[in-house]
């Protein structure tokens, strides 16, 4: 047993348990002082995670669980993004009522997408992901005296249902024709699995699951419903540790488990890449509510990172985990400064950030510069993360000329949503009549989670040989065959 | 020394902007010292050692190795032609911008910011670093129209930045695609125009790069955005849009689409020679039919910016020697007719519309105002002696050989400038009837000492480039004649 293995994930949940008794210790007032505890703790397990703790490529209980250089990088992504998550929230802590929840339940949301960055095995994909869903069905609906809130809880309640229900009717097909639900003897079997109609309807539902999770179109309906409903650090968190949970699961299914199967599929996820591009461009060009903007914003971000997983080859692998680094920063700083300027009177429409360029000069400059790289436009982390992505499809243009036209709309979806950015930063920096000329506050820890963003999508973006470099050994051991005695191990147990 | 400019320009732009009390006129003083030493730097550069065709690389840098990406500045001829441009343009938008009170600090910081990405993508040696300057400059572009504006500033920065983002979108499209598909794991450009592209690659991307590109340099017909952007924009915007960044459109076309994809430009030589033509013609009978003065001179940009699309489309060496002279030329003589109309003229009497403009009398009141618009409106026109002749006739001889009826569409283009050019003088400042009478108009004030430097600058640079063409064509020409551009001579051979 290599429960040593585990070491992260028990960390982050011992944590979020130490959080929910010092909650009942620590006075009302004080509370956003569990914020800054959880998020040391989280920096001290980053730390750990990086160094002593660095576990090497192994799996435990019987081949379920694996950790691998991709598994580490997701890893390193998701506690970065929570540990800035936290540090939003922490500006919000007066308007959730039971602060200390709050913390220890996005401590827990953090541990299901460790998980499910670990997971080998259809069965714990599930159980992480529903970690991940359930905890997030309460932070959506935090705010229980407000209405939207909890309105966005029931949607993402309903839709989450739903698609835990296509996922786990995928996987008992998977289990039905497979007999097991473990990715190495799936990735083994794949070329005769492959040929069943069973196995491949249940893959098809199994994606299903997963395009609820990264909001792929057509099944993005909760999207801009629960964004702009959900208290912004949970929409920070869903646009990013959510979002990314589910991609690196479809990249382990695309890339390790049935490549097979999805490079046949390729014109199909072409196809949903390029729905999902177009139907979150062209919804955001009417939005006036800036976190409905975001929300469609996240879906039309994920028809770009579709491309890669359409690519099926290792630059598309590696383009999504780059791009992924430099999305999870933009937009935490773009979801930062929106949750300062929102958070008075708890209204999101766009003419809360008119004239916040002579309000609050940073945050605009802040937010300028986070919609600049949501647009792609260089030197910043979006760009590159673009240019990435569509390199790893042009590359595919002398197998299928589809690839190509799916880049062309690509291209059409980023100058559509040129237009909708520009519009914010127009905004924030047109002389406004009827502005509200109220200063906006930034707390502390606001402030460092929002310059330790902004420093991401600078670095990310100028010098993204460091984060290329780490994508680039995160995949490398995508596709290459299962070691052998992890299967027997897993045959030996199963017996 | 080439490069000090462009880190010059971003070090001050972000001065500017990081130090935000500034004395009403230091930012100004800050921005003309930045852009002079560029100007003086680039201009001693060129003297102490002629650019010609050699590739001369200033620096080198490993940026993304796993992408084959480097920091690589280089120039050679055409890229120095440009730069003494840049130089030009960008003191003379100081000088005309002189009155500029509200906010200046970080109006000149964008200003700047836009010269030191033009100065960029003059520049680059490597195709990603050339597509990050590319396309840095839309974004202070915007927000200098955006905020600084007039005339229906919103609207015109918004389309501007789409248009803008259209292109460049093709433009990565292109890029992309060479990158991906040459195999070399390089965005060298000199690695990259040694290649040859398998003719089905170059016969799609050579019309999205170049279109991608001439997009910004007025492509009848996606130019729309030129005419309302450069009237809404302040005049310093101005004079560099049609100055400098519709040239960036020009100059990748000629560093990049051409010399990389010479087959797919023969291939759509003709469709492009078309469409530029169209441009000259169309251009100049919108210009004939304006009310507002910067709409005439808008459309009349668009009209000599088809003259160099010509010479691109057309692509052999005449026609391409005649397009970058035209590039310098028009970037001066267009500066000039924005500082007069934008700056002499509607600053002081806060109209641009010519019927009303009679009543000012301004051939009597400005008597500055008016030679210098009728001396840039010559150089407009292609008097002979100015710089406008010389390129456009080079381009005409250019053309000649691929096809007659385009040169004289193009020539019927030319005439048409006269009259809009003899129009707008006419209508803008000599009406000719005496009233109302003098005594009764208000003086309008007095013509500043920078406005006399910037004109007298621009108006110097276009009549001795039209004097000594060959002081730039002994920099151009051997460049074209070099190495880079062998595999496009080879296939262009009339």
């Amino acid at each position: 047993m290599n429960s040593s293995l585990l070491a992260i994930e028990f960390l982050v949940v011992v944590l979020g348990l130490g959080i929910l008794l010092a909650d009942l210790w620590i006075p009302s007032g004080a509370r956003r002082g569990l914020a800054y505890a959880a998020a040391t703790g989280l920096l001290l397990v980053l730390t750990l995670h990086g160094g002593a703790l660095a576990p090497g490529d192994d799996t435990a209980f019987g081949g379920m669980f694996l950790v691998d250089a991709l598994a580490n990088y997701f890893k390193t992504l998701f506690i970065v993004a929570t540990i800035a998550v936290l540090l939003i929230s922490s500006g919000y802590a007066d308007r959730l009522d039971g602060y200390g929840e709050y913390v220890a339940l996005t401590l827990f949301a953090l541990a299901g997408m460790l998980l499910a960055a670990s997971a080998n095995d259809f069965i714990l994909m599930f159980v992480a992901l529903e970690l991940v869903t359930v905890t997030f069905y309460v932070l959506v609906s935090f705010q229980r005296r407000r209405q939207s809130s909890l309105e966005a809880g029931v949607k993402y309640l309903i839709f989450g249902a739903l698609a835990a229900a296509f996922m786990v009717y995928g996987i008992a097909l998977i289990f039905g024709s497979a007999n097991t639900t473990n990715f190495y003897e799936i990735a083994s079997r794949q070329a005769e699995l492959g040929k069943s109609p069973v196995f491949v309807i249940g893959l098809l539902l199994t994606l299903v699951g997963l395009g609820f999770k990264i909001s792929a179109f057509p099944f993005q309906m909760w999207t801009p419903d629960v964004y702009q409903g959900a208290p912004v650090p949970t929409t920070a968190f869903l646009a990013t540790g959510s979002k990314a949970a589910g991609f690196v699961l479809l990249l382990r299914l695309a890339y390790s488990v049935v490549p097979e199967v999805m490079a046949r599929w390729s014109h199909l996820l072409l196809g949903f890449a390029m729905a999902t591009m177009l139907y979150g461009s062209f919804a955001a060009l009417a939005q006036r509510s800036v976190k409905r903007l975001m929300g469609y914003s996240s879906i039309a971000n994920a028809g770009y990172l579709l491309l890669g997983i359409g690519a099926t080859n290792v630059t598309g692998s590696t383009a999504i985990l780059y791009f992924l680094s430099g999305y999870v920063f933009t937009t935490l700083a773009a979801f930062a400064v929106i949750s300062r300027v929102t958070v008075q009177d708890d209204n999101d429409d766009i003419s809360v950030f008119a004239g916040l360029g002579n309000r609050s000069p940073l945050l605009a400059a802040a937010m300028t510069l986070a919609l600049v790289s949501l647009a792609g436009i260089p030197p910043l982390a979006g760009f590159f993360g673009k240019f990435y992505l569509f390199k790893a499809a042009l590359l595919q243009v002398p197998t299928s000329p589809l690839f190509l036209v799916a880049v062309l709309i690509a291209c059409v979806s980023v100058v559509l949503s040129l237009y909708y950015y520009f519009n914010i930063i127009r905004v924030m920096y047109w002389p406004a009549q009827d502005a509200v000329d109220r200063p906006v506050t930034v707390p502390m820890a606001v402030g460092i989670s929002l310059a330790a963003c902004l420093a991401g999508i600078l670095v990310v973006g100028i010098f993204p040989s460091g984060v290329i470099g780490l994508a680039h050994e995160a995949v490398a051991g995508l596709g290459t065959p299962a070691p052998e005695m992890h299967v027997q191990a897993h045959h030996a147990a199963a017996h | 020394m080439l490069a000090f400019p462009l880190y010059l320009c971003f070090a001050s732009a972000l001065g500017l902007l990081l130090w935000r009390r500034t004395a009403s006129r230091l930012p100004h003083w800050i921005t003309l010292a930045t852009c002079g030493l560029g100007l003086l730097l680039t201009v001693t550069a060129v003297i102490q050692r002629t650019p010609g065709a050699e590739v001369v690389t200033l620096v080198r840098l490993p940026w993304i190795p796993t992408w084959g990406a480097e920091f690589h500045l280089a120039a050679d001829g055409l890229s120095a032609s440009l730069l003494v441009l840049t130089g030009i343009a960008s003191v003379g938008g100081v000088l005309f911008s002189w009155n500029v009170q509200d906010r200046p600090g970080e109006f000149f910081s964008l200003y700047l910011t836009l010269i030191g990405a033009v100065y960029g993508v003059f520049l680059s040696w490597d195709l990603l670093l050339f597509f990050v300057f590319y396309e840095l400059a839309i974004i202070p572009k915007y927000l200098l129209i955006a905020r600084w504006g007039s005339t229906r500033r919103d609207y015109a920065a918004m389309k501007l930045a789409l248009y803008s983002f259209l292109g460049s979108a093709a433009v990565l499209v292109g890029i992309v695609a060479l990158y991906a598909t040459s195999g070399l794991n390089t965005l060298d450009l000199s690695a990259l125009a040694r290649h040859s592209f398998p003719p089905s690659t170059q016969a799609w991307a050579f019309p999205v790069l170049f279109a991608g590109f001439a997009i910004l340099a007025g492509l009848w017909p996606l130019h729309t955005w030129a005419p309302t952007g450069h009237v809404a924009a302040p005049t310093a915007a101005s004079m560099l849009l049609a100055g400098v960044i519709m040239k960036l459109g020009a100059y990748g076309c000629l560093r990049i689409a051409l010399p990389l994809l010479p087959e797919g430009a023969r291939e759509s030589r003709f469709v492009f020679g078309v469409l530029a033509v169209a441009g000259i013609v169309w251009g100049a009978l919108v210009a004939l039919r304006q009310r507002d003065f910067k709409f005439v001179i808008g459309y009349s940009s668009v009209s000599h910016m088809g003259f160099v699309i010509l010479g691109l489309a057309m692509a052999t060496p005449l026609a391409l020697s005649g397009a970058v002279l035209q590039m310098i030329s028009h970037g001066i003589i267009a500066g000039l007719l924005f500082a007069v109309v934008g700056r002499m003229v509607y600053d002081r009497t806060h109209t641009r519309d010519l019927e009303e403009l009679g009543a000012h009398r301004l051939g009597k009141t400005l008597p500055f105002a008016a030679v210098t618009f009728v001396l840039a409106g010559f150089a407009s026109m292609g008097v002979p002696g100015f710089s406008g002749f010389i390129a456009e006739l080079q381009i005409l001889l250019g053309t000649w050989p691929v096809s007659g009826r385009l040169v004289a569409v193009a020539g019927f283009g030319i005439l048409l400038g006269a009259a809009y050019v003899l129009r707008a003088v006419h209508l803008g400042f000599f009406r000719g009837d005496d009233s109302p009478p003098l005594e009764a108009l208000a003086p309008p004030a007095p013509i500043t000492v920078p406005e006399v430097l910037g004109s007298g600058l621009l108006l110097v640079s276009t009549v001795g480039l039209g004097l000594f063409p060959g002081f730039v064509l002994d920099w151009i020409q051997p460049a074209l004649a070099g190495p880079f551009f062998d595999g496009l001579r080879r296939v262009m051979v009339p």
